[in-house]
């Protein structure tokens, strides 16, 4: 894995610093889900996250995170399935066309970001949802001069909680896992 | 695509042929299901998080011997399918000096003997061409499994696979070292049992 030394100096630094808000990358920031199939293979799609902001606040209880997902941005490569999946037995996009998670709960560990709990909305309904960091980390971006935190993240969520309920009585899977990539730049 | 029915016809069990000594034996052919074969592969960004990208639908044949537990795979990729999630992102990829997919428009997957047992795969040993540049590859199963597909009402059979490469062995170094070398591989892969051979 890359890291260099300037990365770990401004890791430190931004350590220093109480709290820091940082704008989402949407060109580095998304959703990929993945679902079972028949228990065979998995199903995996994308959503692209529209716009967020991040505050991190390493020293205190003020850390938080706003993530708006475009449910229209749904991509699995298979146009027929985008459009069931965006249609109103599943994500109904055409009349809740965002996603949104909001999470004040930062767990830390080293300075890194390790745990993040809020609520996820879908369909207009919002449940809780804990997020667990594979990864985080801080860097200064060469070409943007700032720097950036980001990481991935993963959770296992039960659709049913917001009420997406389709196939589950002909053995498709409650459980589907997210993978979420995010990376924000230091406003 | 090369017929392979005549290399591998002496592996066949004499028992099958004992059988059915009218039928010329033939291995079974399933071809890939384009809704569910994908290749997904993973690249780290500046240290600090993963880029999630797609290539398909794949398509492709696999030919399975079962009295002799090997199968054969060939599988063409679409280089100019890639998606980042980013048009910007996937042209810039399509470009000469990563996937060049005008001159190249398809990498292939090649393995001539993929070993199995009970109808489980463990590892799926072949050749990646990619960019006209050909290195081993190997595909390690993290699942595999067989069932009778309801919409199709034949035998599908499948699983997920992962593989590692670096992409400078095919001659792709943009971005390095700020986006990694080594990408991950996931592969999705669901191919329909064709239907039996005509009886000759």
């Amino acid at each position: 894995m890359f890291k260099s030394a300037l990365a770990v100096a401004l890791a430190a630094l931004a350590a220093a610093v109480q709290s820091q808000t940082y704008a989402i990358d949407p060109s580095h920031t998304a959703v990929i889900f993945e679902a079972d199939h028949y228990a065979t293979s998995t199903n995996r799609g994308r959503f692209a996250a529209k716009e967020g902001s991040v505050t991190i606040d390493r020293a205190g209880h003020k850390s938080s995170v706003e993530v708006i997902v475009d449910m229209a941005s749904l991509i699995t490569g298979v146009a027929a399935l985008d459009r069931q999946l965006q249609g109103k037995n599943f994500f109904n996009v055409a009349e809740h066309p965002v996603g949104r998670f909001v999470a004040s709960g930062f767990s830390f560990a080293d300075d890194r970001v390790t745990e993040v709990s809020g609520a996820l909305t879908l369909l207009g309904t919002t449940q809780p949802v804990t997020l667990r960091a594979m990864r985080f980390n801080c860097y200064r971006h060469p070409l943007l001069k700032r720097e950036v935190c980001g990481g991935d993240f993963e959770t296992t969520i039960r659709r049913s909680r917001w009420g997406i309920t389709r196939g589950l009585d002909s053995g498709f899977q409650d459980e589907v896992r997210l993978l979420v990539q995010v990376e924000a730049i230091a406003q | 695509m090369r017929r392979l029915a005549a290399r591998i016809a002496p592996l066949v069990s004499l028992g099958a042929l004992a059988l059915s000594p009218g039928l010329r034996a033939q291995p079974l052919t399933y071809r890939l299901d384009p809704t569910h074969s994908f290749v997904f592969f993973e690249i780290d960004h500046f240290g600090t998080s993963t880029i999630r990208g797609r290539f398909g639908p794949v398509t492709g044949e696999i030919e399975v011997d079962r009295a002799a537990r090997r199968a054969r795979a060939q599988v063409r990729i679409p280089t100019a399918s890639v998606s980042l999630g980013f048009p910007a992102f996937d042209a810039r990829a399509r470009e000469g000096d990563l996937l060049d997919s005008a001159a190249r428009a398809e990498a292939f997957f090649v393995a001539e003997s993929i070993e199995f047992d009970a109808n489980r795969v463990g590892e799926a040993r072949g050749e990646l061409t990619l960019r006209g540049t050909s290195r081993p590859l190997a595909l390690r199963a993290l699942r595999f499994n067989c069932y009778l597909n309801p919409l199709f009402r034949r035998q599908v059979c499948g699983g997920d696979f992962e593989a590692q490469l670096l992409r400078s062995d095919f001659g792709m170094t943009f971005g390095l070292p700020f986006v990694g070398d080594r990408v991950r591989l996931l592969i999705q892969v669901e191919a329909i049992k064709d239907d039996p051979p005509p009886a000759e």
